[in-house]
């Protein structure tokens, strides 16, 4: 399941620039390492076929 | 194709772009050259290319910020973790043919920042290939 995320370091990340949002599917363990380091946030998890399910900072 | 100065390099580790903090890239290629002489009438040796070692050292300015160079970097020397590596010499367009992109996944087997008095803070770190795949270059 892809994920939407924020990107809130000061550089891009994943190619997207700081502020911009974008949807993949990180390794669990890259994505860890992201979200403690602060490159960015987690905002919603997305169903395959593009729908948002619940956001995952309610969670 | 014409010579370049190198100023707008892109620079990437873990998916991190850390292009503005590093100022110098060098990639080293090297295969182990195996000496497999036999006896022959010149005299002269004969040589195969064995264990090939792939490396790339990157000069990054020392940065201690949420998502910056550190925090980037020394958790993947402490944990021994492989992480993705790219860079390639025109960050402003697309990797093609003209823009080759260098891939791969990589380990750090040393971290070692350091500062010295009213110089810049900036250090080396080498990323090693990690994998059978090792470095390459990609034109897509």
């Amino acid at each position: 399941m892809k994920t939407k995320y924020k990107v809130t370091g000061p550089v891009a990340f994943n190619d997207v620039q700081p502020g911009e949002e974008f949807e993949a599917e990180l390794d669990p363990d890259l994505e860890a390492r992201a979200l403690e380091r602060g490159s960015i946030t987690k905002s919603k998890d997305v169903k395959k076929g593009g729908s948002d399910a619940e956001a995952d900072s309610a969670n | 194709m014409p010579k370049r100065i190198a100023l707008t390099d892109h620079v990437q580790c873990d998916l991190v772009d850390l292009s503005d903090f590093a100022r110098q890239v060098q990639v080293a290629f090297s295969d182990a050259q195996v000496d497999v002489s036999g006896f022959n009438p010149a005299g002269t040796n004969e040589y195969l290319p064995g264990a090939r070692t792939q490396s790339v050292t990157v000069d990054f300015y020392g940065s201690y910020g949420a998502g910056e160079v550190h925090a980037t970097l020394y958790p993947l020397y402490k944990g021994r973790l492989t992480t993705a590596f790219k860079w390639r010499p025109d960050g402003a367009n697309p990797v093609s043919a003209t823009n080759p992109e260098l891939r791969g996944n990589a380990k750090l087997y040393d971290y070692g920042p350091g500062a010295q008095r009213g110089s810049e803070d900036s250090y080396q770190v080498t990323f090693m290939a990690a994998d059978a795949a090792g470095f390459d270059f990609f034109t897509t």
